[in-house]
């Protein structure tokens, strides 16, 4: 498997942890772990976390396991800068303060009263795919699976806001959450335009249906649609209205993008960077077989989301992009959410064969076949693959 | 950073005791509260045997820097973040200059040492590195 190409690694995986989950079943009462599924439709051999640093917790999602429109909340990745205070409900409060006529303060059951809403988004970490970036870019290693789609459940924004009385001079929104960092090292304080927040962003307090896990930022987070995850602050505490964006290494150094292209090795100038906010159109395989023979067809599956816009098309080539077949989209779809495909490929000759996915948005943006170069190694969406050994 | 390893072991301790369904506080609040068809993780739904998220740590390579790499890194993260990377030379020691900068303790006269270490175990030709297979733990 070349790293660059991003191939699924399905095969090889799944028949080593096939055989070890053989094994295991043995051990387990009722045997034939590998077979089981939960509730979710997911086979237990699939479910687990892939974890890129034991403390604070960062874990990702196998692609195999990301086969399900919502992403049960188990097996959505993890991501923490910091380890917070894991308060639970009791006595967390979220203040509101800054630019507004009246600061809140309100406890979980506060939120809990207010006018409900929900949203069926993708969120991605910033830095998924870094760990597909030729040279190595220092940072969490994530591949593919620091994504998920999940409805988030809470309050509008726009309408605490409105509660609290936001001023005319309240531009940004400041977030702070319980992740607090060891001495000199710098906080991660956030802030977001405050456009973007009274249009889009909720504070959540229900991941699925379900309260809101710790893991996930519990009792509440920020959602904000469309946009990469360092806008999601996770264990909320406090939210400032400010007329000037936050400062600090988490805004002004980290999750910035350049306005142009850049190469490796290549320095670019603070001025020529934008923060990172939509994410880009992208698509990825979670299932294809290992094998196969000419003249049968095979199912090959995957999702496919963009950050504003809704996926017009998904399309598959068998010949490193020079003819692409149309994927079936699957009906189910949100604003903002991901979109599950199917395709059914006929092989046509024997040998080991690589189908290759693009997505294309409804505002024409397509999956391009190599990511752009940036020096964090933020937003990978170059073309994804799967290899499938053809049998005459 | 010094007692820099009291900082892991802490939120090791913090996340078994928050996080761990099997944790002695969960089964304290069990027995208080007694009805909980808990949401906790159903362990059905994922293969017992994988670890719990954060409780299995990598180690760093043996030799005599290790004690150095222990000191400079752990305060902060695991093994796995560094073991992950294939940085260059050039690359570690901007890693270093940063993370000296956030506190972590690297004595000047060993930084040297620290990088060659780093090179030699997480360089751009290292061998594959796989992630830990683990389940999440807590709700």
């Amino acid at each position: 498997m070349k790293k660059s190409d991003g191939v699924v690694s399905g095969a090889p995986i799944d028949r080593r942890r096939f055989l070890a989950l053989a094994g295991a079943a043995a051990l387990v009462p009722g045997g034939a772990l590998a077979a089981l599924s939960s509730s979710d439709g997911i086979p237990v051999a699939r479910r687990r976390l892939l974890q890129r640093n034991g403390y604070a917790l960062d874990a990702e999602t196998p692609l195999d396991a990301l086969t399900t429109y919502l992403t049960p909340n188990d097996l959505f990745f993890v991501r923490h800068h910091w380890t917070p205070q894991y308060s639970g409900h009791r006595g967390w409060t979220l203040t509101i303060d800054g630019e507004v006529e009246r600061p809140l303060r309100l406890t979980a059951q506060d939120l809990r009263g207010l006018p409900r809403t929900s949203v069926t988004c993708v969120l991605q970490c910033a830095g998924n795919g870094r760990g597909l970036f030729q040279p190595s870019i220092p940072g969490v290693q994530w591949k593919y699976g620091a994504v998920g789609n999940a409805r988030w459940g809470g309050v509008r924004l726009r309408d605490l806001l409105d509660r609290a009385g936001l001023k005319a001079t309240g531009k940004h929104l400041h977030t702070f959450g319980s992740d607090k960092p060891p001495v000199r090292v710098p906080p991660f304080h956030r802030s977001i335009e405050m456009e973007k927040v009274l249009a889009d962003a909720i504070i959540a307090d229900e991941m699925n249906g379900e309260p809101l896990p710790a893991l996930h930022g519990g009792p509440a987070r920020l959602v904000v649609p469309g946009w990469a995850g360092d806008h999601w602050m996770k264990w909320l505490e406090r939210l400032s209205v400010q007329p000037e964006p936050q400062k600090g290494f988490y805004m002004e150094t980290a999750y910035r993008y350049p306005k142009e292209p850049g190469a490796p090795g290549v320095v670019i100038p603070a001025s020529e960077m934008r923060p990172v906010t939509e994410l880009f159109v992208k698509s990825n395989v979670t299932e294809a077989p290992a094998r196969a023979r000419v003249g049968a067809p095979v199912l090959v599956r995957g999702f496919a989301f963009s950050g504003a816009a809704d996926i017009a098309r998904v399309d598959v080539t068998d010949d490193d992009g020079q003819t692409w077949q149309p994927a079936e989209l699957d009906p189910q779809h949100d604003p903002w959410a991901w979109r599950l495909w199917s395709y059914r490929w006929s092989p046509s000759s024997a040998g080991r064969r690589t189908l290759r996915v693009r997505a294309t948005d409804s505002r024409g943006a397509v999956q391009p076949k190599e990511a752009p170069w940036n020096p964090s190694g933020y937003l990978h969406n170059g073309w994804h693959s799967a290899s499938i050994e053809v049998e005459g | 950073m010094r007692g820099g390893r009291v900082a892991p072991a802490l939120a090791l301790a913090l996340a078994a005791l928050l996080l761990c369904p099997s944790g002695a506080s969960a089964r304290r609040a069990k027995k208080k509260k007694a009805p909980a068809k808990s949401k906790h993780i159903a362990a059905a739904t994922f293969d017992p045997r994988l670890p719990l998220l954060g409780t299995k740590l990598a180690e760093f390579p043996a030799g005599p820097s290790k004690a150095i790499a222990d000191q400079a890194c752990l305060a902060c993260h695991s093994v796995d973040l560094v073991a992950q990377q294939r940085l260059t030379e050039k690359q570690w020691g901007a890693e270093i200059t940063k993370m000296t900068g956030w506190g972590a303790d690297v004595p000047a006269d060993r930084r040297e040492e620290l990088v060659g270490y780093l090179l030699k175990n997480f360089g751009p030709d290292a061998g594959p590195w796989d992630p830990i297979a683990t389940r999440p733990a807590g709700k």
